[in-house]
């Protein structure tokens, strides 16, 4: 999943999907799963829920443009309904894929390059009419147009659909609906098409786990009629128990029960209130008085932003909020890339890594409250696909330098790669990152942990709204980064971040001597149909990029939040780290 | 004056087309990239690219400029020609991250700032002279010793303080009223004055802090001119003294100043409408610096810019009907 | 005016004491001076600044603004003591009974409000009755006769719009439109230019003519004194030090600070050549007065009277024609300044 972009420079920074992240003084951090508030103890139906937030607005309500976690399970549990989705419960088995407006969860062929859905009946948009297949087919088209939809949600409809590369802004031979001509829109329908109630969707290669894919919403249906190209956001169509009454950036978005929604087309949602306002702009420190004091409508609603630092002590110090608070991943892991191409000695990235005064850098960022230091590049989140993997030799569990392991690898580079070694230790390594105030922070960390060891660094602070793009051409031997995966399946993280055109790859480790074989590895992972046998593979993909440091492992950010006492239901939804917010329940 | 006043116009239309183009070159050279910032991390540079070509951001900045400023007069296609959206005249450009027209949004903005404004400015005048006038006429009492305490208080604090305690003690604590959610006077009245009461005062504490101590200055400084005294000589009443002769004479300098603080509002108040949630035009202003919004920024700035013209402008001729000494004949 | 056919005293000054609290100190502006005005009569006090003149002139009407500001003693206007009268009938006497003319008629005069609208208010105050446009013929009136020319169109200019001397004559014209039993003109023409000065003292002199008011002319300049007044009190340090006739102070001055304010004098014979002789030294802290006579130390006849200026105070007692206090004899300050040269 993509970050919110609004609150990219942040984010990107501190690779985190909430904006306020722990700190904290005496209490310290452990999961906590909402206590009372995540069960349904008293729930009924009917009143109001309110989301407090410090951001000026949501990133978008166009489920082609939608890319941020909270947002893509919260606009899909209330307005905009996908072929699939995840089973709405807390827990691990909140990650199950459930069939939502298909029937089953699809339909693939041997060579896993075609894959077909077929509809429930009754499902209707909010002005009581169908929702056909040609929506859906119509909606995935909008990826395409860059002109409207601008790259913001996820691209996976150009990278597998069976299209030929062309010269649209995307690489694609269909620029999307409202640029194609008849032979172009024809290439898509080629690849996407409805046959009554079966869409059947034709992909490049093939994709195991296609199902997953349809569950974002950038497969979400758009009626074409409705269609308002850069202003759908503003008001999107809805076929789910809510739909949107009025949105205000700035201002309030509200939603209200979509009296065309019918349980009996929708195994899935459950809507317990009747109505969900969203309260922009509030002020960070009085979104926190408010959740703490839990007066009036406050005591059902929730916070989209997390608490602040300053705050933790309070609500996790004190018994009091024990079921209200929740404390867990917020299914992001920070890393630092290598230039494997330019940082070609294994030993010396291990060093690196064994020189790195992790402690200090979270620290930094706020203490333990803000995560925990990554033991994959799988967050913990994705449950299936999760295992710790055994880490470089030497490294200190608490996060703190070891200086000697670091100099003794060091060595070990001076006659396995001499080149690489004087570049680390005289020139230095060029270390790229977002030019912001917690980076500032964080380079002289780490500078002085790896200097310790003999490693120099040098700066290269990039201004943050071109920090990605200019890595896309211009990369150093180190780059910061964060991700989380688009999915449940590691399938969105391991071959995304180190395998050949994986869409976030800047490691430029096509050429390491390791690179074949893991490629081969990951392509076998892909292609399994068993998920179980898929997910050790994952795993051992993990620890195989672990063993060859290609990127230095951060930390699996974690996130907390505080809701209102009358709050039922507010667990955290595992694949999307927030709320199910359309099936959040008020008492009393 | 019909020439005085043309004049005037001429000068302000000048002046705005200045701060303009200046607004315009400012956030140009600005670091942050709008068209960056327009797909995420994992975006290619070729749609970068595009989206620059489409928010217009490519072409020279003359050519930007000549733009917008047509679609002031003329209203604007934005976007691609088969998906674009078009915004009518007089348009202040389209924000392609809020997709919407930018005059819709100033639109929108601008009666809340407005109603903040209008209601803090009557308000903190009334605290602000009246005080101000108690002190000096008690000059050196306890009145006089309380407003002046009470202006440094309002200028020591910042306006978030004063605002976050307010919201502390007024909502939080005491629950006396709701959290303001702002509605429009015509939409709903009563949640319009709920919402709006705190900001009111603590923006009128904040700025009446200054008109304490202006009007009590000007009317001790004005106490002693000559022409005071000639009215005591007269045998004029304490009242008509006061009224007809200080404070006539002491508010001369207070109306300049209000004239142009109220302008100044006008443009956004952007730490009041931040803590109590107002969607003004401060708030939107802000939002479009954190999203390097220029189509916004370009127009608040503007938007602000007229008000202070037009302020300046209206003080010059009240100014001119205030004190005999500077009109134009 | 003579002496002899006096009659009532409109204004009778007794033992005036007026302080000011300063946070230095006791500001001790004027001490135990008394004098009378009669009706018709015009006198001068004469003093440098700070002397107290124009602290006993504005007693007089009560215009010291102010809190701390304590006052004893006697005013009698008419019989009534000032001091004793409540805000509305101090507020009657002003302006109706006493009126004042400011020193800078650039400042005396509301910049707000057009010349007409400030004469009709004066007038005004004191007939509550008065139409608008009564008012405006009072105001018509009051212009021309203090000389403003083309008085229709000027009536509803703004101070600014007049000249210094004018500015002047309109003040004189606010202070006279109730014709006020005693008119106090405090440095009448020290803003003024030279060749403007003689008009106004004119102006005043004829008004006086006219309405038969008494007028109290207060001045640093012994000279302009001169030119309209008989009989002349000098301050000094906040007490009464001489008082005497125009002409015997002129002629026979008894008191060495008189002496001193007459030597600065710029007489018409011998303006070209004489260099202006000031007083040397400066004029005493009102809070810390010198012990004795306020003067001694500034006095060059103190060492001939054996330090006894530097204890006793000189009360003010007759000597000669003229009332003087100083502990010199009669005829003792004109020898000694003979032999001084």
């Amino acid at each position: 999943m993509r970050n919110l972009k609004r609150l990219s420079v942040a984010v990107i920074a501190s690779a985190m999907l909430f904006g306020a992240c722990g700190g904290g003084g005496g209490a310290t951090s452990g999961e906590e799963s909402g206590g009372r508030s995540a069960g349904f103890d008293g729930v009924k139906d009917g009143g109001t829920l309110y989301v407090l937030t410090s951001q000026e607005g949501v990133s978008t309500l166009d489920p082609q443009r939608v890319y941020t976690g909270a947002e893509l399970g919260a606009w899909g549990s209330t307005f905009t309904r996908t072929l699939t989705t995840y089973k709405p419960v807390a827990g691990k088995d909140g990650t199950t894929l459930v069939p939502d407006m298909a029937t089953d969860l699809g339909t693939a062929s041997d060579d896993l390059k075609t894959w077909s859905f077929t509809m429930r009946d009754g499902i209707l948009w909010e002005d009581g009419s169908e929702v056909t297949c040609g929506d859906i087919a119509y909606g995935v088209s909008r990826t395409f147009a860059a002109e409207v939809t601008a790259g913001e949600g996820p691209m996976y409809a150009v990278s597998y659909l069976d299209i030929p590369e062309g010269d649209s802004d995307f690489g694609s031979a269909y620029p999307g609906p409202w640029l194609a001509d008849a032979d172009q829109q024809a290439l898509f329908d080629e690849a996407v098409s409805c046959d009554g109630k079966t869409i059947t969707f034709k992909l490049k290669s093939p994709v195991a786990d296609f199902n997953y894919t349809v569950g974002l919403l950038a497969f979400a249906p758009v009626p074409k009629a409705q269609d308002t190209a850069d202003q759908y956001g503003l008001k999107p169509f809805s076929n789910g128990p809510f739909k949107v009454e009025s949105y205000e950036e700035g201002s309030e978005l509200v939603l209200v029960r979509n009296e065309n929604w019918s349980k009996d087309s929708d195994e899935v949602r459950e809507p317990r209130v009747d109505e969900i306002i969203w309260q922009f702009g509030l002020d960070e420190a009085v979104i926190d008085e408010r959740m703490i004091a839990d007066a009036g409508d406050d005591q059902n609603a929730i916070v989209y932003g997390g608490i602040l630092p300053e705050n933790l002590q309070t609500v996790f110090g004190d018994d009091n909020f024990k079921d209200r608070r929740t404390d867990g991943f917020d299914g992001f892991v920070s890393y630092t890339m290598f230039n494997v191409e330019s940082v070609s000695c294994v030993e010396v990235r291990k060093a690196v890594w064994l020189a790195l005064d992790r402690e200090a850098l979270r620290t930094a960022a706020g203490g333990p409250f803000t995560g925990e230091f990554a033991k994959s590049f799988v967050a913990p989140l994705l449950a299936a696909d999760y295992a710790p993997a055994k880490l470089v030799d030497g490294l200190n569990e608490d996060g703190t330098p070891n200086v000697e392991a670091a100099k003794a690898m060091l060595e070990d580079a001076k006659t396995a790669c001499p080149e690489v070694y004087a570049k680390a230790t005289e020139d230095g390594l060029r270390f790229d990152h977002p030019d912001t105030d917690t980076w500032k922070k964080n380079i002289a960390i780490w500078i002085d942990s790896l200097g310790a060891a003999g490693i120099k660094i040098v700066d290269n602070p990039i201004e943050p709204s071109k920090y990605y793009a200019t890595i896309n051409g211009d990369r150093g031997d180190l780059m910061r980064a964060g991700w989380a995966a688009d999915w449940a399946n590691a399938s969105t993280v391991i071959p995304e971040l180190f395998g050949d055109g994986g869409g976030f790859n800047y490691h430029n480790n096509e050429n390491d001597p390791a690179f074949a074989d893991f490629q081969a590895k990951v392509d076998k992972a892909k292609a399994e149909t068993d998920r179980a046998k898929q997910s050790s593979l994952w795993k051992e993909l993990n620890q195989y990029v672990i063993d060859q440091v290609w990127s230095v492992p951060g930390s699996a950010t974690k996130s907390q939040n505080l809701v209102g006492s009358n709050v039922r239901g507010g667990y955290q939804w595992l694949p999307f780290g927030w709320y199910n917010i359309g099936g959040i329940g008020l008492a009393g | 004056m019909l020439f005085f006043v043309l004049r005037r116009t001429a000068f302000a239309v000048v002046l705005l087309l200045l701060i303009s183009a200046f607004t315009f070159w400012i956030f140009s050279a600005l670091p942050a990239d709008p068209a960056a910032l327009t797909c995420g991390k994992n975006c290619r540079p070729e749609v970068i690219e595009a989206n620059r070509a489409r928010l217009g951001y490519d072409k020279p900045l003359v050519e930007q400029y000549a733009g917008y400023m047509k679609g002031i007069f003329a209203g604007r296609d934005y976007g691609d020609e088969a998906s674009s959206v078009h915004c009518p005249a007089p348009s202040l450009g389209y924000s392609f991250d809020r997709h919407e027209c930018v005059t819709t949004l100033v639109a929108r903005t601008l009666p809340v700032t407005a109603s903040l404004a209008l209601g803090a400015f009557i308000l903190w005048m009334v605290i602000g002279v009246g005080l101000g006038t108690v002190a000096a006429l008690k000059r050196g009492r306890w009145p006089d010793r309380l407003a002046t305490g009470f202006s440094v208080v309002g200028v020591s604090f910042p306006t978030f303080f004063i605002g976050l305690l307010a919201i502390m003690v007024f909502i939080i604590w005491t629950g006396l009223l709701p959290f303001p959610q702002y509605r429009g006077i015509t939409e709903d009245p009563a949640k319009w004055f709920t919402s709006l009461i705190l900001p009111w005062f603590v923006l009128a504490i904040v700025s009446a802090a200054t008109y304490v101590r202006m009007t009590r200055n000007g009317m001790l400084e004005v106490m002693n001119e000559e022409f005071v005294r000639l009215g005591i000589a007269k045998g004029l009443s304490r009242r008509r003294l006061i009224v007809k002769y200080v404070m006539r004479a002491a508010l001369v300098p207070i109306v300049t100043i209000a004239g142009l603080d109220f302008a100044f509002l006008l443009g956004g108040a952007l730490v009041t409408e931040s803590i109590f949630n107002l969607p003004g035009l401060g708030k939107l202003t802000l939002a479009a610096v954190v999203n390097s919004d220029l189509p916004i920024l370009v127009a608040t700035t503007l938007v602000a810019a007229v008000f202070i013209v037009v302020a300046n402008a209206v003080v010059d001729v009240l100014y001119g009907y205030l004190d005999p000494r500077v009109r134009v004949k | 005016m003579s002496t002899e056919n006096r009659g009532q005293p409109v204004l009778s000054v007794r033992d005036l004491h007026v302080s000011f609290g300063t946070q230095e100190g006791e500001v001790k502006a004027v001490q135990g001076v008394s004098f009378d005005v009669f009706q018709g009569e015009t006198i001068g006090i004469v003093g440098e600044s700070g002397s107290g003149k124009s602290v006993t002139a504005n007693s007089i009407i009560r215009l010291n603004f102010g809190a701390d500001v304590r006052i004893s003693g006697q005013i009698l206007f008419e019989g009534r003591d000032i001091l004793q009268m409540s805000e509305n009938e101090i507020r009657e006497v002003r302006g109706k009974g006493v009126a004042m003319i400011f020193q800078d008629p650039l400042t005396a005069l509301n910049p707000f409000y057009t010349v007409g609208d400030q004469i009709g208010e004066a007038y005004a105050v004191h007939h509550p009755g008065a139409s608008k446009k009564e008012l405006r013929a009072v105001a018509l009136d009051s212009l021309e006769k203090v000389g403003i020319p083309e008085p229709r169109k000027r009536i509803d200019q703004y101070p600014h719009e007049f000249s210094g001397g004018m500015r002047q004559r309109i003040v004189i014209a606010i202070a006279l439109v109730n014709q006020p039993k005693l008119l106090i003109a405090d440095e009448p023409t020290t803003a003024l230019d030279v060749t403007v000065q003689a008009q106004i003292l004119e102006l005043i002199a004829d008004m006086q003519r006219e309405n038969g008011s008494a007028v109290m002319l207060i001045s640093h300049d012994l000279g302009v004194v001169a030119e309209i007044t008989r009989r002349v009190m000098v301050m000094y340090a906040g007490r009464m030090v001489e008082a005497a006739a125009v002409e015997e102070v002129f002629a026979r001055p008894t008191h060495p600070y008189t002496l001193g304010l007459l030597r600065s004098v710029k007489s018409l014979e011998s303006s070209r050549h004489t260099q202006l002789e000031a007083i040397s030294g400066t004029p005493p802290s009102l809070i810390n007065l010198p012990s004795g006579c306020a003067f001694h130390p500034r006095c060059v006849f103190a060492k001939d009277l054996a330090g006894r200026c530097s204890v006793d105070t000189p009360s003010l007692h007759r000597v000669g024609s003229s009332m003087s206090a100083c502990h010199l004899e009669e005829g003792q300050l004109l020898a000694l300044k003979e032999s001084d040269r």
